[in-house]
């Protein structure tokens, strides 16, 4: 369906629609069915795309399992990129991977103080986490867009951003000048740790009995409004990762607007992907590709990149309508998860 | 001073406008009990719609352009509500997710449909300004009127508080909720068309930058009440025209070595201050009962 959408768009706009998919598909796969021919960078990057869709992704479905919307991600990822930049670029004489760790675990923590301001919002001030987080998107963007034309500027630099990063924390390129490096095995083990948190843990059952009910959870003894905070954290620190991964793989610093849309279009693959690590992964792999081939796609027949975001729309408005009168014949399980909620919470009124 | 104080007072007016015009949709939609996130994505399209149509119209003579653009913002606004309508109560979809599913369709489409028809950029004539202010100073007495002095402003209440409760009086909850949702989604688009018809006189992506969100923040902060929303939509208003007045006037104030007045620092004070205000006043203000819950009844 969304991709009839799609088709119907770019045709309506005059352009030749077999082709532009075509550029799409080898662009995102690097597989080219006349003549067959199997291309390793392009498949590269739409892997390195898959990166940080992945962080994000897993972000979303996190706090979506408390019943949390982040659409903060972004806003987390751009903190958890600056502070990596700045802890990269600084020399704590330490072994070179425990230095690795400690960017990531800089940057994840940033992100997710970030998240968890979102959430402490929400659970004692009411604030419903849409609006926080979005406006906490704007104050991020703009503090580091200060921090990088101020305090944290490379000097005799006419561009806004930070020193280079050292180079024994570089994730070097797995095929040799595209944007895959390792950055793709620690977002795996993220969204895989992560997926296991909410399985496994008390803390994950305390998650979903709170995403399933709040008010149930809370007469069972459940700390409603600490698990709500702890939950923004963990889904900030993911969406921090995504930054931290960015910066050590791929620019080596911080530049200004260098985190894209990645923390928007994580709300896409959580919504696509749904609840599992496995789905979340799927879904990363699609949206990475999508992204890939509709840069290539552009390159090869002029039609703007931003149709990427119309095929975003689409999947969220078809994955997110989880009982469509012809999808409730065939699918019984819904493809969102509950988010049961009232705009400002029913229950501020009660309590 | 009176000349600051005079600025201020006009830039306030100016930057509520548009908060205000999607304040109006968002009371509207809310009060019949539909959440609505996607007033961002109806502020964006409007813009686009209007400013297109009105380039379009453009050898039509200036007046007929600019009513040509006002209603294909209109036309546009009322069916991407009719959409979250649909979605939210006829397929039952979460509110909040078919308002993101809408920004995001808004996003790119015009996105998409900007760099495509118009690589160049693109000026129109466009509309005075005080025309959409004068439009935002009456709408929420009209909005106030409609929901407490009608009959309809009372089934749509009667539908954001009770859905079942309704139904039992013989209220049936779709018509009303869609009829309110597609009127929310043209006002907020009416706010779009300011911004790009009025105010820009062009169109750029993501002209909306969160406008609608905080249209929304305005509607929470005036507690569902379309007069307390127009309130909210002038003190947000007043936030972007004081960080305006700072940048253009250069005022600097140095402080702890940061400069205070620094443009990125003065952009984040309307976000940061709706932010401050959402958490100093919801935890008193009561929603509509019905608030986002699935319509059952009917």
């Amino acid at each position: 369906m969304g991709l009839l959408l799609v088709a119907l768009f770019i045709g309506l706009s005059g352009y030749n629609v077999p082709q532009a998919f075509s550029a799409l598909f080898i662009g995102a796969t690097g597989l080219q069915l006349v003549p067959f021919k199997v291309n390793l960078f392009p498949l590269a990057q739409s892997l390195a795309q898959t990166a940080p869709l992945l962080f994000t992704g897993a972000a979303i479905a996190f706090a979506l399992r408390a019943g949390m919307f982040n659409i903060g991600a972004q806003g987390q990822m751009v903190a958890g990129a600056l502070a990596t930049a700045v802890v990269g670029a600084w020399d704590p004489a330490l072994l070179s991977p425990l230095h690795i760790v400690l960017c990531l675990a800089v940057g994840g923590i940033a992100g997710g103080l970030l998240g968890a301001a979102a959430g402490l919002l929400k659970a004692y001030r009411h604030v419903h986490e849409v609006l926080s987080t979005i406006m906490l998107n704007y104050v991020a963007a703009d503090a580091a867009d200060y921090l990088v034309t101020h305090g944290l500027k490379e000097r005799h630099s006419m561009a806004p951003q930070t020193v280079k990063i050292s180079q024994a924390v570089y994730l070097h390129p797995l095929v040799s000048g595209s944007g895959l490096n390792a950055g793709l095995f620690v977002a795996v083990v993220a969204a895989v740790g992560a997926s296991l948190v909410i399985k496994y843990t008390s803390l994950g059952f305390r998650i979903r009995t709170v995403g399933e009910n709040q008010e149930a959870a809370a007469a069972a003894g459940v700390n409603v409004p600490a698990v709500l905070t702890t939950t923004m954290f963990i889904s900030g620190l993911l969406a921090g990762l995504a930054g931290s991964v960015l910066v050590l793989g791929l620019e080596h610093r911080y530049i200004k607007g260098m985190t894209g849309t990645y923390g928007f279009d994580g709300i896409s693959v959580a919504l696509l992907g749904g609840a599992s690590s496995v789905g979340v992964t799927v879904a990363a792999l699609f949206f990475g590709g999508l992204t890939s081939g509709a840069g290539y796609m552009s390159l090869q027949t002029n039609v703007p990149d931003s149709i990427a975001i119309v095929v975003q729309a689409a999947v969220v408005l078809f994955a997110g309508a989880r009982t469509l009168p012809w999808r409730q014949r065939r699918q019984p399980a819904p493809v969102a998860k509950p988010t049961k909620g009232a705009f400002a919470p029913v229950d501020a009124a009660d309590d | 001073m009176t000349d600051l104080i005079l600025s201020l007072t006009w830039g306030t007016l100016y930057y509520a406008t548009p908060l205000t015009l999607a304040a109006m949709g968002g009371v509207l939609s809310e009060k019949a009990g539909v959440v609505n996130i996607a007033l961002e994505g109806f502020i964006l399209a409007g813009a686009f719609a209007g400013v297109c149509a009105a380039d379009v119209s453009s050898r039509y003579g200036v007046f007929l352009s600019n009513v040509i653009g006002i209603f294909a913002a209109v036309v546009v606004g009322a069916l991407l509500g009719l959409l979250h309508a649909f979605l939210t109560q006829k397929t039952r979809m979460d509110h909040v997710v078919s308002g993101l599913g809408i920004n995001l369709l808004a996003s790119g489409a015009t996105q998409y449909l900007y760099l495509h028809e118009y690589p160049q950029g693109l000026t129109v004539t466009g509309i005075p300004r005080w025309m959409f202010l004068v439009a935002a100073v009456v709408l929420p007495f009209i909005v106030q009127f409609l929901l407490v002095r009608t009959h309809w402003g009372l089934k749509l209440r009667a539908v954001g508080e009770s859905c079942e409760g309704a139904f039992m009086a013989g209220v049936s909850a779709l018509p009303v909720r869609f009829a309110a949702v597609t009127l929310s989604g043209v006002l907020a688009a009416l706010g779009g068309a300011y911004l790009s018809l009025a105010d820009d006189h062009n169109f750029s992506t993501d002209v909306s930058a969160g406008k609608g969100y905080i249209a929304l923040a305005a509607v929470i902060f005036g507690k569902w009440n379309p007069l307390g929303a127009a309130g909210g939509a002038l003190f947000f208003g007043f936030f972007y025209a004081l960080q305006t007045e700072l940048q253009i006037r250069h005022i600097s104030a140095h402080f702890l070595g940061i400069s205070w007045t620094n443009s990125f620092l003065l952009d984040m004070l309307p976000y940061i201050m709706t932010i401050v205000a959402l958490a100093s006043v919801i935890g008193r203000a009561v929603p509509p009962a019905d608030l986002g819950r699935e319509e059952l009844a009917g």
